[in-house]
């Protein structure tokens, strides 16, 4: 427990001193600023007095309202849900028919788009829900299918939606009667919209999403719920296109079914992707671009969707990062060169107190076979805290196997999976951060267009209460899981010693230093169990041994570590156990003295 | 958006049936041009008709400024393509109000464009001249700026039906539409209009226009026993599958409906020139020929001046003599009122009664905007189309 | 009647049955679903009737003109919408590259072409009422295809390194097998079997621009419901929602047979996202 002799031996930071000087923060004011001065020439624009501007505002904004959630979908978690048209008329519809009273009594106006609000929340689940299980491409042939459906449906319904000759759309009460007002309703919800989706953008939610998007596994892993998180965001992304098909058929003043064109589906999805993944101010710009686009862009009329194909083309193959990556001068200021990783241990005893029960993992007689092949036979494993258990074999030994078995990944065909006295449910595996069990991967899992902060941060998921209304409102319970979730994060990246890079774009990390990422993102779980899947592959030698302490230190503190490595010299320096396996079954089992000289371990493995 | 400014110098001798009398005119808009926002679908999906109109437009607009224009002033066409979209239509109808400055607007010519559209410029008080068949855009309580100088579906709808009834003394039919907007509308209304007349729609159906094979719809109205099958679709493509499924059951039930039936496109897409026997489209009288061969004098004397300038082989002789007319409109109201503004204009219109235009002579009074006669509308012979006129259906005297 | 609902439904089956293979051949060595798929059954149509009836060639020259010109197109996409973002695979950024590239197909024959369908000829004046040929040439064109592949797959070499390609790439170019050019060559004969679709049904669909989509959306079904890959399973599918859609068109009509097949299909999707005869996902971690 004494970490005296490691720092010693030169390898960790003990001391309590100064930490790693930390690049200034960005100022959240400076980010403010494109969105004030859009909202200050947004303001004085009734100053022109021209009507037709006054239109070509209102609905950008309305589009942006509809946009704005649907980047949260597309720009964030990455569905691709092309076809949200579907949403915008049933929320046009829903308003105008409640409005009209063709279905019940004429219902006031603020009523109906409440309406409308509701149908496009309600409908926001349903089309999402094949994302759940679906993989990409089919998603996006089924969000296109419900467009088709959604718009026939308006047509055979005639009853109620008036069939081809639609309906006219909610005329809004003094003072939203003129074309200013509107403007203004209009220009007002969508700053409202702005700033929830900026909300979740910043809180644990928009982390998640982000996560689900560019590291699945790693996600789950934090203990994110791909199937929750999905279902508010649709909630919330439905409700607000339900809101802006409203506020367009009010705009329209009568809506038909052929207003809801695929090509105004392709706007929606095109402005997420001009203005660039996880951003905000670069779809809303995006937005404003594609509103404005036809009515500039006369002569191209005829060729509007041939020129979408080519923004699109263009934006995949040369600028996949869209405008938002336009806008990033931050990264590209080089980074120091000569950086080094140095762990620190004080903040790492500040963030894992040691004074904690212990517990075990067990694995008692666990069996998973893939075809034919037994990838794990009948393994027994004991994981104790405060120990390093080493796993090795060679390769196709079963070692990364059990560790996916233990993470919840694969479910094994016998056998018992237990932490302490809970036994560990199959094939779940975010359920496995409440359990206290952290991983890292073979191939680190990082979000690259985030910063390490952030990345760390994912791993704090599940400290968060606040729910995900909470985030959008951005309320005080939400306001003190950021500060606290953040200042973890911030102690973790100290510990392992990347703390003067937080603010950096991760993709810019070189590999060794992403290992120590996904270890300080581990480490906000407060682990019980911090799994590891060949941390040291591809580090220096120094970095090697700075990582042997580390992981010492860790399990120092309490943490029961499971250590799957390749370097023999790294296992037996630090390890308290190692388990051998070979073709799924556990060859040998001991100290790492006793290992060593195993004879059968020295031929079939050490020895090559 | 296609800006086409045109400004060619032409006297106003060439308006048809124009008088030559007019009020002194305020002195201000003396040299200042009539501008005229022009509202049609020319690219895409549906663009024919768009197409057609438009060379009426612009032949009106070239032999009246060709002339010396309306008292000296210029008529200016601004065109906007909404390709059929609403909500294109929509920002180009506040673009023309706002920005152009029009002082009318002929268009859209789609009646899902013209829906979204009314309101507006029934706000903005703009005089629009339109040929949407949707009954309910024609309004003069609750939009009196808007005048229909083409048939309503009503009447479309009427002129069928009457001819199932009366000519082909067909007491059950089916109707189709296809799975538009207008498809849906217009089939549900033509069945109503049939069982009012204690006739019998046996099969209401709206067929997806992209169907490969129409032979289940077929076989479903021959097995209810239809004896004609009355079609609304403006898809080509469509009506000659429909045609061909009828050639290929060896069935001879006749087919009526939307003037598409006649479309040249048609021609192409049948399988042998026999097919497309039997069917009668809604057409016109002022556009159609007799046994003998022979237009109406007024329509003969419009294809002469368009002859060389206009091309009427692939186009719909009515579309060209509705644009003319539209443009005629206009001309003629600044023209007699002196004025371009709305009231004058809208105060001009209130008062034809009737007016001799070349698709037929529209009768407008302050309590009746859907202009066209109702014996104007004939049926037609879906297969005669000769330079865009068609011979009458038999059953026309 | 049920026959006539028979044969048009198995002829239209063929067709989706064509494009879900051709979906499934550009899979197979790419790991890409492509949006192109339906586009190129729609330029079958069109580059045929183009060739046949506009330029008066004999069908003997129409019909590889147009599988060359076809395939040609597959290449192109290969090289432009798959090839750049194969290397990020997982961000799954080929859906909107192949989008871009079928959007950009179906626009410039929109104005290239014509947005009116135009007429597609006969091709072998044969047959008539159920028996006319544009009910069976689909289902022959439909049925030479699967045995030539299954030929191709099980009896040549080429066919053998397909399948290894399929089944694993990375081991297929650790043996050395020409992985990127036998890619291109799948693309292109992708290309052959969605033109071939198209040719096929050419009297059906007629020559119209708007068929791209329509075949896009109807031909993934059979893929999803008969397993990704496996051309067996898109052949079953295809033919079943062809019955499936005319029958439902029989019954109850234009817009709620459109309705019932995308609810039968969002059904079959939740209830085995695999497909019916498909298999279990690759290993995620």
């Amino acid at each position: 427990m004494d970490p005296a002799p490691l720092a010693d031996a030169g390898v960790l930071d003990a001391g309590s001193g100064a930490l790693p000087a930390r690049g200034a923060r960005p100022s959240h004011l400076r980010a403010l600023i494109p969105f004030l001065a859009l909202l200050a020439l947004a303001v004085v624009l009734p100053l022109t007095d021209n009507d037709y501007y006054a239109l070509i505002a209102t609905r950008a904004a309305i589009y942006w309202v509809l946009i704005s959630g649907l980047n949260l979908i597309v720009g964030f978690a990455g569905q691709l849900a092309i076809g949200y048209v579907a949403l915008f008329a049933l929320g046009a519809y829903t308003a105008s028919v409640l409005a009209a009273g063709t279905v019940l009594p004429p219902a006031p106006v603020v009523l109906a788009l409440a309406g409308g609000t509701a149908m496009g929340a309600a409908s926001g689940v349903i089309v999402g829900l094949p994302a759940l299980r679906l993989r990409t491409f089919y998603f996006a042939m089924t969000t296109l299918g419900f467009a088709t459906i959604v718009t026939q449906v308006a047509l055979g319904w005639q009853s109620v939606t008036g069939g081809g000759v639609g309906v006219a759309g909610p005329s809004l009460p003094a003072p939203f009667d003129t074309a200013w007002g509107l403007y203004y309703l209009c220009l007002g919800i969508a700053v409202l919209c702005t700033w929830m989706t900026a909300n979740i953008a910043r809180s644990r939610f928009g982390r998640a999403l982000v996560a689900t998007r560019e590291a699945e596994v790693a996600a789950e892993a934090a203990g994110i719920s791909k199937p929750a998180l999905l279902v508010s965001v649709f909630l919330f992304a439905g409700a607000v296109a339900g809101l802006a098909g409203g506020l367009f058929a009010s705009l329209q003043t009568y809506i038909t079914p052929d207003a809801f064109t695929f090509d105004l589906s392709l706007l929606f999805f095109i402005a997420v992707l001009i203005g660039g993944r996880g951003s905000i101010l670069g779809p809303l710009l995006g937005t404003i671009i594609l509103t404005m686009l036809p009515e500039v862009a006369a002569p191209l009329a005829a060729w509007s969707t041939f020129v979408y194909a080519i923004l699109v083309l263009v934006i995949v193959l040369a600028i996949p990062g869209g405008i938002a990556a336009l806008l990033d001068f931050r990264s590209r200021r080089p980074l120091p060169r000569d950086r080094a990783i140095l762990p620190h241990l004080g903040a790492l005893g500040e963030l894992l107190n040691a004074d904690r029960a212990p517990v075990a993992l067990a694995l008692r007689g666990v069996a998973l076979g893939f075809g034919g092949v037994r990838a794990i036979d009948g393994l027994d494993l004991d994981v104790s805290s405060g120990q390093v258990h080493g796993l090795i074999g060679p390769n196709g030994s079963g070692k990364t196997t059990t560790l996916n078995v233990i993470s919840g990944y694969y479910a094994p065909q016998e056998g018992t999976l237990t932490a302490g006295a809970a036994t560990l449910p199959s094939r779940m595996p975010s359920s496995r951060a409440r359990h206290g069990i952290a991983r890292t991967f073979q191939t680190p899992r990082i979000i690259g267009e985030a910063t390490v902060l952030q990345n760390v941060m994912v791993g704090g998921t599940t400290i968060g209460q606040a729910s995900f209304a909470e985030a959008l409102l951005s309320l005080p319970r939400q306001l003190r899981d950021e500060r606290r979730i953040e200042a973890t994060a911030r102690l973790a990246l100290d510990a392992v010693g990347l703390g003067a890079l937080a603010d950096v774009r991760a993709d810019r990390l070189q590999h060794s230093e992403l290992r120590f990422v996904e270890i300080a993102r581990a480490l906000m779980l407060r682990p019980a169990f911090l799994l590891l899947d060949e941390p040291a592959a591809g580090l220096s030698p120094d970095e090697i041994k700075r990582l042997g302490a580390l992981i010492r230190a860790i399990s120092r503190r309490g943490v029961g570590v499971l250590l799957v490595e390749h370097h023999a010299d790294l296992i037996f320096e630090i390890c308290d156990e190692v388990t051998v396996l070979n073709l799924g079954r556990v060859l040998a089992h001991g100290t790492p003295a006793e290992i060593r000289a195993h004879k059968e371990v020295v031929s079939a493995y050490l020895g090559a | 958006m296609n800006v086409t400014r045109r400004e060619i110098l032409a006297g106003s001798a060439a308006l048809a049936g124009t008088s030559a009398a007019g009020l002194p005119r305020p002195a201000i808009a003396a040299n200042e041009p009539i501008r005229i926002g022009w509202l049609t679908t020319l690219t895409g999906p549906g663009s024919a008709p768009g197409i057609g109109f438009n060379r009426g437009v612009e032949f009106a607009a070239g032999a009246i400024n060709a002339a010396g224009g309306v008292k000296g002033r210029m008529i200016e066409v601004v065109t906007r393509d909404t390709q059929g979209d609403p909500t294109k239509c929509v920002n180009a109808t506040q673009e023309l109000i706002s920005q152009q400055k029009v002082h009318a607007i002929w268009g859209p010519t789609n009646s899902g464009e013209s829906l979204a559209v009314t309101a507006i410029m029934a706000r903005a008080k703009m005089p629009n001249i339109h040929p949407c068949v949707v009954d309910t855009l024609i309004d003069p309580a609750k939009f009196p700026n808007a005048f229909r100088i083409a048939p309503s579906n009503g009447q479309w709808d009427e002129a069928a039906r009457k001819y199932c009834l009366n000519v082909l003394k067909a007491k059950k039919v089916a109707v189709f539409g296809d799975t538009t907007g207008y498809g849906v509308t217009a089939a549900n209304a033509c069945a109503a209009g049939f069982k009012q007349e204690g006739a019998e729609a046996v099969v209401v159906a709206n067929i997806d226009a992209t169907q490969p094979d129409m032979t289940p719809d077929m076989l479903r109205a021959r097995n209810a026993g239809a004896e004609a099958i009355v079609l609304w679709t403006v898809s080509t493509g469509m009506i000659a599958r429909l045609l061909n499924t009828r050639a290929a059951m060896g069935w001879d039930v006749p087919f009526t409906g939307h003037p598409a039936l006649a479309s040249g496109d048609v021609a192409g897409l049948i399988t042998k020139p026999a097919n497309w026997e039997k069917v009668y489209a809604v057409g016109y009288r002022s556009c159609s020929f007799d046994a003998t061969g022979a237009l109406p004098p007024r329509s003969q004397e419009l294809v002469d001046r368009l002859a060389g300038k206009v091309n009427l082989s692939d186009s719909l002789l009515w579309w060209v003599a509705c644009g003319v007319d539209a443009v005629n409109l206009v001309a003629r109201a600044v023209e007699a009122t002196g004025e371009t503004s709305s009231a004058a204009i809208i105060g001009h219109w209130n008062a034809l009664d009737p007016y001799p235009g070349y698709f037929g002579d529209y009768r407008f009074t302050k309590e009746r905007h859907n202009g066209y006669p109702e014996d104007g509308i004939v049926m037609s012979a879906a297969n005669t189309a000769k330079s865009g006129s068609f011979a009458l259906a038999p059953g026309y005297g | 009647m049920l026959a006539s609902i028979v044969a048009s439904g198995l002829a239209m089956g063929a067709v989706y049955a064509l494009i879900g293979i051709t979906y499934n051949t550009m899979f197979a060595t790419s790991r890409v679903m492509s949006f192109t798929a339906g586009m190129l059954g729609m330029l079958g149509g069109v580059l045929g009737s183009l060739f046949m009836l506009r330029w008066g060639l004999p069908i003997l020259v129409s019909l590889p003109l147009t599988l060359l010109a076809c395939a040609l197109v597959g290449v192109v996409t290969e090289f432009v919408a798959v090839r750049p973002v194969l290397k990020s695979l997982d961000q799954h950024l080929y859906v909107l590259s192949t989008l871009a590239v079928a959007l950009m197909i179906q626009q410039v024959t929109a104005i290239e072409w014509s947005t009116e369908p135009r007429p597609f000829p006969s091709l072998l004046p044969m047959g008539s009422g159920m028996w006319d040929e544009k009910y069976w040439l689909p289902v022959i064109a439909c049925a030479v295809t699967v045995a030539g592949l299954e030929y191709l797959y099980r009896r040549t070499l080429v066919g053998r390194a397909f399948l290894a390609v399929a089944e694993d790439n990375f081991a297929a170019k650790a043996l050395g097998l020409p992985e990127r050019n036998l890619r291109v060559a799948s693309y292109a004969m992708a290309g052959a079997i969605g033109a071939l679709a198209g040719f096929s049904g050419g009297q059906l669909l007629l020559a119209f621009f708007a068929n791209g989509p329509l075949l896009n959306f109807y031909g993934f079904i059979p893929v999803a419901l008969g397993g990704l890959g496996n051309n067996r399973g898109a052949v079953i599918g295809g033919l079943a929602l062809g019955l499936f859609q005319q029958a439902a068109n029989f019954t109850f009509g234009g817009i709620f047979a459109s309705v019932a097949v995308f609810v039968l299909f969002i059904a079959v999707l939740l209830a085995a996202p695999q497909g019916l005869f498909g298999t279990a996902t690759a290993r995620r971690v």
